[in-house]
């Protein structure tokens, strides 16, 4: 079970903390029909996302797959007894929390300990699960026949980032505590890789790699004298929202009626239907393609329609910002004073969004947003305004640099005509303004196609966060995360020539036609006026 | 004064504590060539651009046909309009070409429509003779040429008054002569035009009147035979010995 505690999720709590006690019981009520529960999905055998609905599996929310496990099976028996109709929000880890607090989800059952600090923040339901500590190793090592804690002297051993297991390494003396890795998957190919001993697990995770892979073995850690785990952290509950008490005691009700032994036939069931690696095709790539083909064409649309919406949004946002910044002042005391506050403002925009990471913008806005104003925006929408407001204080900066860069001639030029400050600005300066930045923009769109990876935090299913999950399913991390990054090196190419393209266009012909019927092309009556 | 179109009355201007035009009065009549000359510094440029007000005068008043301008409420881009300028680096627009240039004022200023400031452009980049090139942008030309199309694009707005600010300081000296030879022409068409220069053989040829400033006052001034010829002031004695020597 996992007690990973980030700051990010500490972060969002603090922000929007304050709100909780301000608001009393915020959102729900409106659609009493559906249980949304929140969990990663990607966590076997709690949690995963597969791609059709067999074996009972759920609806994810805003997409076409679904999910199913343990998580899901208990989740289902609630929803059933409650009269609702169970919909999982597939949301990243760090994100469970706020979205519990901000009443995006009714309920997480992710696998999650109830650990002191998210009492803090959250309630928490009976135990659904207590598990039992392993260390997964392989079977020809000579770590498999420890009897006692001090038998794993001088093992290379590790945990899941984040981790209560992580700490427990600590218990066994002599052990040599290897750096955290990120996921299961990642530490299954160290341990058959052979660069570490063996990890601490569940055994769950036990009885499901052994589908997988028959050399390996796991040592009970719980049987062994002087190991001690908190029971708080030993088990794993139902994340319910502070307040929502009726909500908790239907939960709680629902799973005292499940007894030890369905829970584990449950558990049993969910093993053996989570993901298997089942190679049809020899060849890894193609094996991919057609499997996980269309989730990654998903995920590259998604990622260009983030870019390009936010580079396009950022732009006429960045404009507009420039121009204003660039305003010259007005004679009259009352609007000057409203310029320059408006200069301000901007500038303080511009400053707070250059400065803070997106992903940190994302989680604030999104989280934020549902929590102070209870609206529960779209995810994909929630992530267009991100990477737009954030593009469009980059691009205020550029733009504003591009219009300082013009030739004091050119304003000097156009006010002598007798040009209003807008009319000069629009169809002399802007224009070279723009012409001049196009590189500038052409880079940020290609940060952008990268960037938007961030956005993962809140589950927008762009490519890297389709990546992700692919690579937790079919173990084969490298491939995943090569074809990936080929598809976004594919993407930038493509659009760095696109630009370079339009760049020339703008650039225009270097050659002019010389009129036809003009035959005279040199000085009228040279030489007249020459002294 | 009502033949005079334009009037300055003891114009001052400072920049900080720095006063560069301590008293300029002068007045334009319709159709007359003023021309100024004086060292490099003597605020002859700042006169200029005080006129079009490109540079807020500090002190003193601009009158058109007998009204203040620098009283508030007056409506300034009309007035700008009325006063054209051509200037040392001519400064075509670089993002419109030859045509554009000539139009594009006519067109949101004085509201002339597409086919109206066309045909005024056309005509009078035919009068400096740069119809074949309507198609070229500024950087295709060179410097001789450009100044020609920034006068042909002063004059589409059919101002009442064009300023010059040294338009050939910056050519290659083999270009002087075409530009010098377009206003030559323009000066004929009874057009009204101020003239800094350094063409002294030129404010000779063509001006009514030449004024001489220096230290940001109107140091001399009178027709061209009596400041080129026989200058009273010791300033200008001495700019225009300096200048014969340096001019062989
Ligand atoms: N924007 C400015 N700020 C401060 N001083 C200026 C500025 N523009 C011109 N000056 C000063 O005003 C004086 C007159 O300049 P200018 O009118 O350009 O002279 P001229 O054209 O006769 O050579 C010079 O001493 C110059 O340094
Ligand atoms: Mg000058």
């Amino acid at each position: 079970m996992k007690s990973k505690f980030r700051w990010i999720a500490l972060l969002i709590m603090l922000l929007t903390g304050t709100a909780l006690l301000t608001t009393g019981q915020p959102v729900q009520a409106a659609k009493q029909s559906t249980l949304k529960i929140g969990m990663e999905a990607n966590y076997p055998p709690y949690n995963w996302t597969q791609t059709n609905a067999n074996n009972g599996a759920v609806p994810i929310e805003g997409s076409r797959q679904y999910a199913n496990g343990y998580d899901v099976k208990i989740a289902k028996r609630i929803g059933q007894q409650l009269h609702r109709k169970v919909v999982v929000v597939k949301t990243e880890w760090d994100g469970l929390l706020p979205a519990l607090t901000s009443g995006k989800i009714d309920l997480i059952i992710a696998g999650m300990s109830p650990t002191a600090a998210r009492r803090k923040a959250i309630n928490f339901s009976q135990p659904y699960r207590k598990s039992t500590f392993v260390i997964i190793t392989n079977k020809n090592s000579k770590y498999a026949r420890a009897k006692k804690l001090s038998d794993f002297k001088g093992a290379k051993l590790t945990a899941q980032q984040g981790t209560l297991h992580y700490g427990l390494i600590k218990q066994l003396p002599g052990a040599k505590r290897e750096n955290a890795m990120r996921d299961f998957s990642a530490m299954r190919q160290s341990l058959t890789a052979g660069t570490i001993n063996g990890y601490v697990a569940e055994d769950t995770e036990y009885e499901s790699f052994k589908t997988a892979n028959r050399n390996i073995t796991a040592i009970n850690l719980n049987k062994m004298s002087g190991f001690h785990v908190n029971p708080d952290e030993a088990e794993v509950s139902i994340g319910v929202k502070k307040g929502n008490d009726q909500l908790l005691t239907a939960v709680n009700k629902v799973l005292a009626g499940i007894s030890n032994h369905q829970r584990q036939q449950m558990m049993s069931a969910a093993v053996k239907q989570q993901p298997q690696i089942k190679t049809k095709h020899t060849n890894w790539f193609i094996n991919m393609m057609h499997r996980y083909g269309g989730m990654i064409l998903g995920g590259v649309g998604m990622t260009i329609l983030l870019a390009l919406v936010g580079t396009l949004a950022g732009f006429i946002i960045g404009l507009l910002v420039s121009i204003v910044r660039t305003m010259p002042d007005p004679t009259k005391t009352g609007n000057r004073w409203l310029l320059n506050f408006c200069k301000w403002l901007l500038a303080v925009y511009v400053e707070v969004f250059r400065g803070t990471p997106m992903m940190v913008q994302a989680a604030v806005i999104y989280y934020g947003i549902a929590q102070f104003w209870h609206v529960n925006l779209n995810r994909t929408i929630a992530a267009l305004v991100i990477v737009s407001i954030n593009t469009g204080a980059y691009l205020a900066e550029v733009i504003r640099g591009g219009i300082i860069a013009t030739p004091q001639g050119q304003f000097e030029a156009a006010s002598a005509l007798g040009m209003t400050h807008n009319q000069q600005m629009w169809h002399i300066i802007l224009p070279q303004a723009i012409k001049n930045c196009l590189p500038s923009i052409t880079n940020e769109f290609i940060v952008n196609i990268k960037d938007t990876s961030v956005l993962s935090i809140i589950s927008v299913s762009e490519l890297f966060f389709v990546g992700t999950t692919i690579a937790s399913q079919s173990f084969q991390f490298f491939q995943t995360y090569f074809v990936i990054s080929m598809i976004y090196l594919i993407m930038t190419f493509t659009i760095t020539r696109i630009f370079n393209l339009i760049e020339k266009k703008l650039a225009g012909s270097r050659n002019y036609n010389l009129m036809a019927n003009q035959v005279q092309v040199g000085t009228p009556q040279d030489g007249e006026a020459n002294n | 004064m009502t033949d005079e179109i334009l009037r300055l009355q003891h114009l001052q201007k400072s920049y900080g504590d720095h006063q560069v035009l301590r008293d300029i009065s002068f007045g334009i009549k319709q159709g007359e060539i003023t021309t100024i000359i004086g060292p490099s510094g003597g605020g002859k440029s700042t006169t200029l651009r005080c006129i079009n007000l490109l540079e807020q005068p500090t002190g003193g008043e601009i009158e058109v046909h007998g009204e203040n301008i620098l009283a508030a409420g007056y409506n300034l881009n009309a007035y700008r309009a009325k006063v054209g300028m051509v200037f040392q680096q001519f400064d075509l627009f670089e993002n419109k070409n030859v045509l554009q240039n000539c139009m594009i004022g006519q067109e949101l200023v004085l509201k002339r429509s597409k086919a109206e400031a066309k045909q005024i452009a056309m005509h009078n980049l035919e009068e400096v003779g740069m119809a074949p090139f309507i198609n070229a942008t500024p950087q295709q030309l060179s410097g001789g040429q450009q100044q020609r199309v920034a006068i042909a694009r002063a004059i589409s707005m059919n101002p009442e008054v064009l300023l010059f600010d040294e338009p050939t300081s910056a050519l290659d000296p083999e270009m002087v002569g075409e530009v010098l030879a377009v206003m030559k022409k323009l000066a004929e068409t009874g057009l009204t035009m101020v003239i800094v220069t350094h063409e002294i053989g030129f404010a000779k040829s063509i001006s009514d009147r030449i004024l001489f400033i220096a230290d940001g006052v109107i140091a001399e001034q009178g027709t061209p035979a009596e400041i080129l010829d026989h200058p009273q002031n010791e300033k200008t004695q001495k700019f225009l010995h300096n200048f014969r020597q340096n001019a062989f």
